[in-house]
């Protein structure tokens, strides 16, 4: 690993600057997390996770967990048999598991034995919803139960999902979540409709929403984790990777996201090193193929005006006819 | 306004082959709308649509979305035309009228048997109030369709209140279509209405048929003869010469006598 590097304003020591300048009165003005008109990003450095060594579990993931795994409501008993498939997914009695995304656990640390120009090293990778700049899941839901907030944090919101599980359909990574037998699909026709709510990592939106740094970042304990304003964080990553000759992943992935990972190895060697599977995402290159529609698109909001100029034209070609023949018979 | 009596061959011409392109190209569309609008609800994989031959596709949501988004570009575009065209051109045909609630009324009851109906125009009453609800229905959709598309192609992070009511509203709307396509469908059920179906696909209806039903109509076609500057250039050169107006102008009396001989061919 290389020496750490410091980026002109560390958004944890600007926090904490203006945190201490507040209290002493000095009045510097407070970074607005919630609020932040170009929305937010983060890095995930991957030079400074160690994976909490010592520790139950890492740091962020118990964070997370002590946070977020009471949210998820307990599944009525016994859960509703889907017609015709008879599919359910039910993590609630698997609730321990941290070692992949489950509807329990947002964020997992995975670990990657690697070797890269001779080197072999291991790599502690933190991995949660990317949170995209223009995001499929939450384009595609057809109830809007899933939002791209204007602080960049892509949120479910769980009294609307019904777990149809388009969202993770669409994914490049897969990363919701669905526990059956929850939300408000069972009000309707739990049989025939909806499958529980999906549950995914959500930023801490209410958290950012105050003000306050999502719980992974604030209880990591190497400052693995930043998070700030997106054009800030975006060349405080470029300046990352070019300090250790280093790898970036998320700026451009799926049309772009907000958590670009810094990397001393290239992903895909890490993507090869690490396990794959449901609920365990990759590092492969990921084409947004919500982009495909882009043409379509436009002509859509294009059409009114062609069937508007195309009406226009030919009743004004009926009319001028019409008003030519009463001047001939005149 | 293309309407005129084909006496030589009994038929009336009920729709120009303008207006058969717009119902079609608005029909299809929307058949193909409601499809892969219900495309977009994770059902074909999981009831096996996915798995019914040249139906693979279905389960593809990005794959229907564009189907979708090719489709409503025909659906809005001609809806839009129908719009602008016929509304600078006066057509007022398919508006609903004063009155028209309650005569609908009474011509539902004469379905069961209940009366007798009354003589009509070009459309029947409830035909009028139906093109509105489905005028309502069809702006409502293409309305919250294009802030959705809007939404993902260029304001991503759209507010959640806007996103919400375009998406619920577009939702409600498809509902309320499919129920008006059910009903649109549901009243070729009924036999004095189906002699219309053949309007629909071949522009011309049985003239027996117009002067029982619609005599109203028919007087309306005798009264103003088109002429070929009213044609589109399609249909110009097909004018049939029209009947005499004062050999056929149609009283209401007349009108119920041609329905009392027809009355056993029913």
């Amino acid at each position: 690993m290389s020496s750490r590097y410091v980026p002109k304003v560390s958004r944890r020591s600007f926090l904490a600057a203006s945190a201490g300048l507040a209290a002493s009165g000095l009045g510097l003005p407070r970074v607005s997390y919630g609020l932040q008109p170009r929305g937010l990003a983060s890095i995930i450095d991957l030079t400074l996770c160690d994976g909490c060594p010592g520790k139950d579990m890492p740091a962020c993931v118990a964070a997370c967990r002590n946070l977020y795994q009471k949210t998820v409501p307990d599944p009525v008993d016994p859960i509703p048999r889907l017609y015709p498939r008879g599919m359910i997914e039910d993590w609630s009695k698997k609730k321990q598991i941290y070692d992949r995304l489950t509807p329990y656990n947002f964020i997992f640390v995975e670990t990657a034995e690697v070797e890269y120009r001779g080197n072999k090293s291991t790599l502690f990778i933190p991995r949660r919803c990317m949170h995209c700049d223009n995001p499929a899941c939450a384009t595609i839901c057809p109830f809007a139960a899933n939002h791209k907030m204007k602080n960049g944090a892509v949120v479910i919101n769980d009294n609307l999902c019904v777990g149809g599980a388009k969202c993770r359909a669409v994914c490049p990574w897969a990363i919701p979540q669905r526990q059956s037998g929850v939300g408000v699909y069972l009000y309707v026709m739990p049989t025939l409709a909806g499958n529980g709510v999906m549950y995914k990592c959500n930023l801490c939106h209410d958290l950012l929403m105050e003000d306050k740094i999502p719980a992974c970042m604030d209880a990591c304990p190497a400052g693995a984790m930043v998070i700030g304003p997106r054009e800030e964080i975006l060349a405080d990553a470029r300046g990352r990777a070019e300090h250790i000759n280093g790898f970036i992943y998320g700026i451009g992935e799926n049309g772009g996201t907000s958590t670009i990972y810094i990397s001393p190895v290239p992903f895909d060697i890490i993507d090869k090193a690490i396990p794959q599977g449901p609920g365990l995402p990759h590092f492969k290159p990921a084409k947004r193929r919500m982009a495909e529609a882009s043409v379509l698109e436009t002509l859509v909001m294009g059409s009114p005006l062609v069937g508007i100029a195309a009406g226009v034209a030919g009743a004004f070609s009926i009319l001028s006819r019409r008003k030519g023949n009463e001047g001939g018979t005149e | 306004m293309s309407e005129r009596i084909l006496e030589d061959k009994g038929l009336v011409v009920r729709h120009s082959v303008l207006e058969l392109f717009e119902h079609w190209a608005i029909a299809l569309s929307g058949l193909i709308l409601i499809l892969t609008g219900l495309f977009q609800m994770p059902i074909a994989n999981r009831y096996y649509i996915n798995e019914l031959p040249g139906l693979a596709w279905s389960a593809d949501y990005i794959v229907s979305l564009k189907v979708h988004y090719g489709a409503s570009i025909v659906f809005v575009a001609m809806s839009f035309f129908h719009v602008f065209y016929h509304g600078i051109l006066g057509d007022r045909g398919m508006l609903p009228r004063k009155g028209d609630m309650k005569q609908s009324i009474e011509v539902v009851k004469t379905f069961f048997g209940k009366g007798e109906e009354p003589p009509f125009h070009k459309y029947l009453p409830e035909q009028r109030l139906a093109y509105l609800g489905m005028a309502v229905i069809i702006g409502g959709l293409i309305i919250s369709g294009l802030m959705k598309t809007y939404k993902n192609l260029i304001d991503p992070q759209m507010s959640e209140a806007l996103t919400l009511l375009a998406t619920w509203a577009h939702n409600i709307f498809f509902v309320l279509f499919i129920i008006a396509f059910i009903g649109h469908m549901a009243a070729i059920i009924l036999k004095p209405n189906r002699p219309m179906v053949r309007g629909i696909f071949t522009g011309r209806v049985r003239l027996d048929y117009a002067r029982r039903r619609h005599p109203l109509w028919i007087s309306e076609i005798v009264d103003h003869p088109v002429t070929a500057e009213d044609q589109p250039e399609s249909e110009a050169d097909t004018i049939v010469e029209t009947a005499d107006p004062e050999e056929h102008e149609i009283t209401e009396e007349e009108a119920s006598e041609d329905k009392e001989k027809e009355e056993p061919r029913q």
